[in-house]
């Protein structure tokens, strides 16, 4: 804990009234997983009676226009039951209220390669699959656009709103005297950087199940993220009362921002189901998977950073090109994001950005894990690695000198209550022992920093209203078995168990007599999603509120048991007692009963709304949360002189997490964010070909890492104790990807003094930089190789002798 | 939109189907006379058919490893494997692995180590895990890499997951308690109509698999059955 | 789930009966050994044979044998035994590295080596989805006209993709062939051809039964391969190499192929390479060298083909590095 902010947090949150109790010990085990192992039904295994099987025809062209579609043959062939085309769902949906620009099926015009068209329902997966093939579809080929800049050149292709250009959003923001601040500047470091897309590759596909029953109530199952949005969204399209239709969310096998908007699937099985009058599912192929998307867009980033000789930050002058992909998305947000989260934890007094993003005929990009700020991050803290090498400042000193401490308000208007950030960078610094190792390693290997920050959810609710952002109900039974139903979405990340865990911990129960019912509109209250890291902050929180009345509700039947006042009564684990007498107790069931015998039938309703934060600017609430996470990664890495292959040895990865409330579960995320990051630095790439093709839609193509592709991972957890968060937690599942791209980037320059500014670090492309560095550097072997001793990289090579005169092989 | 009738209209004909094909395969312990289409891969009989829906589906070209099922012992990718390949052959699912009283150390230790997330391609590692530990009882941690490479997770980084199954190598062999702070393990009701320990050390050969250590899971029962039998006390 | 499309399945259970379904089943058939090649290309509609001939019931295919001159190797054994097997690694240690090096642990449990040797070449306009190959208008190895590697290029250039064939090769390996025929034995070196939409000498109904490795004092073998992940993926390139040292320790002889570059592994030819007195450096060097010269790797498997030009002496010099380094038993 520092002068950082991270002591002014009282710890309010875990307190009461009646005070002095502890929390539990942390749970070392995840506590959620046994349930998850082979047991848990995800939506592609659900089975209804009936069911029908769904697939969906798709445009083989970047850009057409649909001149007619004839499924005749498909409907004649037996097995098919029925074919729907974009002019039976005529109504534009979109995440953002303020963008809708996609159809459940195109109704006159494909935008890229893989947009649906029709789609048909038939008695088995075989028989849809062969249906597709006789669906005629008459295209008129219309020229397209792949590249960002072209969309900029080539207005008259018209994929924005108006038709007469390709804008998707542009947004420009100034905070300060930028140019003056640049011109006192002792170094300035002027960079292009590039952050090819990438995709999220959840292990578990889009699958959805449509179930419109005989009195006309429709239930969509679905692998989503978002219920609440996706029940808005099938009500407007399919013009159904929302009080008729049910969303269904199962446990998600893996999402990472990918599933959280409407996917034309979820429209084509509900409409699929209402015509043919059976459950139809509809599961992506992996192919599919990789055509919706919405994964991490290709930035071009134009950074302009200064400071002094001492290390001190003068302004940020940021120009950014997002390539968007053929639709809006959450790209709206994505734009404003791409320079509003960039002011933590360490900024300087002056910025200025200008982002623009453009709509290109390639598959829709998205959030992913990070949403719109991880690009900006990778140029900004490779930036920051420059002007130190440049000053002459060791690059966590200089992220020191200017980190923004806590309890403040931001440059941009973002308000900072708890902020870990300093203890992050003194933790890593530690556990890598930085200070005797950076600089000093043998050629090849090297060590490098980054930092960032990242939000526990957003103020502003995607669509605006003034109801809760998060809600929980409780149910008390006198088994003294606690059920929570929560609009929360399971996908992996945990918010299950940790509302288990908070609940139980309120009312001094074992979390395993705690059961959470989660993701269905028709059994629990509206939460927003599982997106904007939202989850354990607002969630957390409703489901305190809940757990305190009942808790209330307990102490004060308690204390009528034991004839003592209110305030004397704790709770501890598994009963409740009387605080300066702890052999007069209640164990929790009974005092249960004693509650539902006085106040009737126990339950209790909890919900979350954020204070209002943010700029008082247009956009200053997008990027505005109650509070932020903070992180930073030393990386490791050994470069192969030879292949140029950057291997990533070791991340490690300090987080301040506000309070790990399930430690096994913060790390678990702190691991898999480092570890994506990190295979968007050397791996990863969604690449769509100049004819609209996607270079490979298949795991074997698009590489994500093995078991043999991962660094070690070393999760350093921070606790900063957030006055505000669920008994001081802040987010964990998406800010500790930020650092680990940037880290590794100023590794690769302290381990060979290259700079990579453009993503992936490719063998090729680290090969060819050390090449060019040579080049420059006057090296004799400039172009050529390194020698065969080194190629080989055989030690025995060494000693071996001549060889005697032989014959040659060939 | 439009709907197929089936009045009067003249249909092609059906997309061919091979005739059926007799297949008798032991699933989880028990022997099964099916009869398939040979088109039939082994995921799509498991799921499809025989509704062990543990066992999924990831890329459905062996490109990922979530459909990973252990075929005569060994690990095998279920999407790339013709149900009818399986005639006279055992194979295991997720399903098959021990629980509830005989909760088989790995998905202890994976609950412990938070080696699951989402805990979709779980199943896969599991079952490559299994078939790793029943061969080797000590690997290294580069073993246990070198072993799941061919499995893909998205959420976790590997880390959790080679902790876990380097745990359960240790609980099988006894250097580890197992059952820890289970959840639930102190809540679990007194067992209804206990069976006699043999009963339950007869049931649990019939789903191990070949070569499993026995052992082991018979201390993995004791444990269950203490603290199953320990009443949740109040604590004063 | 991508269906496979229909077909009639067959379970013979003796080589003979295996290699009489052939021929009366004619040009339908196809064999099926470990599935991990043949089922995903099915799945895409890359294959679409009327009849599956298993050979998994074929048992006597699968045993790994030493005689005194060779080491056998069945067609059905699978590569993870073969990685594994004493003999190999001790023999015939450029194979041993290669099966292990193939794909994931769960292809190297199911692949065999037969189907390993006989590999479809692979190329990043061929292995794709039916739909993906439609929208790009397909290739001329399969549905279409046009190669989309070599601008009007008229024979196909897809990429021998196993690891197996290389290490064979330099091992001097025998392949044996059943057919209806009789047998036949087809050096490994003379398997290959350089058409990429059928790459080996194997006629349709033929069966490939084993491989003959012939056991050499003084050799020693080594194997390569370039890809990006630590597991599943195909090569971007490889390399076996093999030195045969006389009884004072002399190298006399040394074999290097090359392949994942197009239809047939490329043997290496460095004359003189050995003409002179050298040292290891400067023979490992003067193949690396050549095979640079010799090889152009083309953008059937990926773009980077510069770099995978230059991996070549890479792959070359660790192969032959290791080859010829260790004194030989």
């Amino acid at each position: 804990m520092s002068d950082s902010g991270g002591e002014a947090a009282s710890r309010t949150a875990g307190e009461d009234a009646t005070g002095g109790r502890a929390l539990p010990p942390p749970i070392e085990r995840h506590g959620d997983v046994l349930r998850r192992l082979g047991v848990v039904r995800y939506t592609d295994d659900i089975k209804l009676p009936g069911m029908l099987h769904a697939k969906i025809l798709r445009c083989p062209h970047p850009h057409a226009r649909i001149r007619s579609i004839d499924p005749s043959r498909a409907l004649a062939l037996e097995g098919v039951y029925a074919v729907v085309t974009g002019k039976d769902m005529p109504r534009r949906f979109g995440i953002i209220p303020w963008t809708p620009d996609e159809y459940p099926l195109a109704l006159e015009i494909a935008r890229f390669v893989g947009d649906g068209v029709a789609a048909v329902a038939a008695v088995d997966e075989l028989t849809a699959t062969l249906a597709l093939k006789l669906i005629a579809v008459d295209y008129e080929v219309l020229p397209h656009v792949t590249d960002p800049f072209e969309a900029l050149r080539r207005p008259e292709i018209g994929l924005g709103k108006s038709g007469r250009d390709n804008i998707s959003k542009h947004v420009a923001l100034d905070f300060g005297d930028v140019e003056g601040a640049l011109a006192k500047s002792d170094v300035v470091s002027e960079g292009h950087y590039y952050f090819e897309g990438s995709a999220h590759v959840p292990i578990e596909m889009h699958c959805a199940i449509g179930d419109y029953d005989r009195e006309g109530l429709l239930t969509v199952y679905s692998a989503t993220q978002v219920p609440h949005y996706l029940h808005r969204e099938l009500s407007r399209v399919l013009e159904i009362s929302p009080a008729r239709i049910r969303v269904i969310q199962p446990p998600v096998g893996g999402a990472f921002g990918g599933k959280s908007e409407p996917f034309d699937l979820e429209f084509c099985v509900a409409k699929l189901s209402q015509v043919t009058g059976r459950p139809v599912k509809l599961l992506y192929t992996r192919e599919e998977e990789f055509y919706a998307h919405r994964g991490r867009h290709p930035m071009h980033l134009h950074f302009k950073v200064g400071c002094m000789k001492d290390g001190t930050l003068t302004a940020v002058d940021a120009k950014t090109l997002i390539d968007g992909g053929a639709y809006s998305s959450f790209g709206l947000v994505t734009t404003y994001y791409s320079g509003q989260l960039l002011t933590l934890p360490v900024f300087p007094p002056a910025y200025r950005f200008d982002s623009t993003r453009v709509f290109t005929n390639k598959p829709p990009c998205g959030p992913k894990r990070g949403h719109g700020s991880v690009q900006p991050r990778f140029a900004f803290e490779v930036a920051l690695d420059k002007l130190a090498v440049e000053v002459g400042v060791d690059p966590i000193e200089l992220r020191r000198k200017n980190a923004i401490g806590g309890n403040t308000t931001s440059l941009n208007g973002l308000r900072v209550t708890s902020n870990g950030f300093l203890e992050c960078l003194d933790a890593v610094e530690r556990a890598s022992t930085w200070r005797e190792r950076r600089g000093k390693l043998p050629f090849g290997r090297g060590l490098g920093v980054a930092g960032s920050s990242y939000i526990s959810g957003t103020n502003y609710a995607i669509y605006p209203n003034e109801m809760p952002q998060s809600a929980v109900q409780l149910k008390v039974d006198r088994s003294g078995r606690v059920t929570i139903f929560s609009g929360q979405s399971e996908i992996g990340q945990g918010c299950d168990q940790l509302l288990r865990v908070i609940v139980a911990d309120e009312l001094g129960l074992d979390y395993s007599a705690v059961r959470v019912v989660s993701g269905d509109t028709d059994l629990t209250p509206v939460d927003l999603g599982a997106y904007s890291s939202r989850g354990a902050f607002m969630n957390g929180n409703a489901a305190l509120m809940a757990a305190r009345e009942v808790k209330q509700k307990l102490r004060e039947a308690v204390a009528g048991k034991l004839g003592c006042e209110l305030r004397d009564v704790v709770v501890t684990r598994g009963a409740l007692c009387h605080r300066d007498e702890p052999g007069r107790c209640v164990d929790v069931t009974t005092a249960i009963q004693l509650a539902e015998a006085r106040f009737g039938t126990l339950g209790a309703v909890g919900h979350y709304n954020t204070p209002k934060v943010g700029g008082d600017y247009r956009g200053g609430t997008i990027g505005a949360s109650p509070a932020y996470s903070f992180t930073a990664h030393v990386a490791e890495v050994d470069v192969d002189l030879a292949t140029g292959e950057a291997r990533i040895v070791k991340i490690w990865v300090a987080h301040d997490c506000g309070k790990a409330i399930c430690p096994v579960i913060v790390r678990g995320q702190m691991e898999g964010s480092a570890y994506m990051g990190a295979a968007e630095a050397v791996l990863e790439e969604h690449v769509i070909r100049p004819d609209g093709l996607h270079v490979g839609p298949s795991l074997l193509d698009y590489r994500i890492p093995t078991s043999l592709d991962v660094p070690d991972l070393e999760a350093l957890i921070v606790e900063s104790h957030d006055p505000e968060g669920p008994l001081g937690a802040k987010e964990t599942g998406e800010g500790p990807l930020h650092p680990s791209i940037p880290a590794i980037a100023n590794a690769i320059y302290d381990a060979v003094g290259i700079r990579l500014d453009r993503l992936p670090f490719t063998p090729a492309r680290v090969l060819q930089a050390l090449r060019e560095k040579r080049r420059r550097e006057g090296d004799d072997n400039g172009a050529a190789l390194a020698n065969t001793a080194a190629l080989a990289n055989t030690a025995a090579l060494a000693n071996t002798g001549p060889v005697a005169k032989t014959a040659a092989a060939e | 939109m439009t709907s197929a009738d089936t009045d009067g209209k003249v249909r092609l004909p059906v997309a061919r189907r091979a005739a059926l094909v007799p297949l008798s395969v032991t699933i989880n312990g028990d022997r099964r006379q099916l009869a398939v289409p040979p088109n039939r891969t082994l995921l799509e009989l498991l799921r499809y058919d025989l509704d062990l829906f543990g066992t999924k589906q990831g890329c459905d070209k062996g490109d990922c490893g979530a459909c990973t099922v252990r075929l005569d012992g060994a690990p095998i990718l279920s999407c790339l494997t013709l149900a009818l390949e399986c005639e006279g052959k055992c194979v295991l699912t997720v399903e098959g692995l021990p629980g509830g009283a005989e909760l088989h150390p790995l998905l202890d230790s994976f609950d412990r180590t938070g080696a699951a997330q989402c805990g979709f391609c779980t199943p896969g590692f599991l079952m490559t895990s299994w078939a790793l530990l029943d061969e080797t009882p000590r690997p290294t941690r580069d073993e246990i890499r070198q072993a799941i490479a061919g499995n893909l997770c998205r959420c976790t980084g590997y880390k959790a997951i080679v902790d876990a199954i380097e745990l359960a190598a240790k609980m099988l062999r006894g250097e580890e308690p197992r059952l820890i702070g289970l959840p639930g393990s102190a809540n679990l009701p007194p067992p209804i109509g206990t069976l006699p320990t043999g009963a339950t050390a007869k049931d649990k050969d019939k789903r191990t698999a070949p070569g499993a250590g026995s052992s082991a899971s018979q201390s993995a029962s004791q444990l269950a059955n203490q603290s199953a039998n320990q009443p949740e006390e109040p604590k004063p | 789930m991508l269906p496979l499309p229909v077909f009639q399945h067959h379970s013979p259970t003796t080589l003979a009966d295996a290699v009489a379904l052939m021929a009366e089943l004619g040009d339908g058939a196809r064999l099926i050994a470990g599935g991990t090649d043949l089922l995903p290309n099915m799945k895409h509609g890359l294959v679409e044979p009327e009849h599956l001939v298993s050979l998994a019931g074929v048992r006597e295919l699968r045993t790994i044998v030493l005689t005194d001159e060779h080491l056998e190797l069945g067609a059905m054994a699978r590569l993870a035994d073969i990685a594994a097997h004493p003999e190999v690694v001790r023999h015939a240690a450029a194979l041993a590295e290669a099966t292990a090096a193939v794909g994931g642990p769960h292809h190297r449990r199911m692949g065999t080596l037969g189907g390993n040797v006989c590999l479809d070449t692979r190329c990043v306009y061929f292995n794709q989805t039916y739909f993906w190959r439609q929208a790009l208008g397909f290739c001329l190895k399969k549905d279409g006209t046009a190669c989309h590697v070599v601008a009007s290029g008229k024979n196909c250039v897809a990429a021998a993709s196993n690891d197996s064939g290389p290490a064979l090769m330099v091992l001097d390996a025998e392949l044996e062939l059943a057919g209806v025929g009789g047998v036949r034995r087809v050096l490994a070196s003379e398997f290959y051809t350089p058409d990429g939409i059928t790459n080996t000498v194997r006629r349709a109904d033929e069966i490939v039964t084993k491989a003959r490795i012939p056991l050499k004092s003084g050799r020693k073998s080594a194997f390569e391969k370039l890809r990006r992940r630590g597991a599943i993926d195909y090569p971007l390139l490889n390399a076996a190499a093999r030195v045969d040292r006389d009884r004072a320790g002399v190298i006399a002889n040394v074999e290097v192929v090359v392949s994942a570059l197009a239809a047939r592994p490329k043997r290496i030819k460095a004359q003189g390479a050995l003409a002179r007195e050298v040292s290891i450096e400067a023979l490992v060097e003067g193949y690396a060298n050549a095979a640079f010269k010799q090889c152009r790797p083309l953008t059937n498997l990926d773009n980077d083909t510069e770099w995978r030009r230059d991996m070549v002496k890479v792959v070359v010099a660790r192969a032959l590095g290791r080859a010829a380094a260790a004194d030989p038993e």
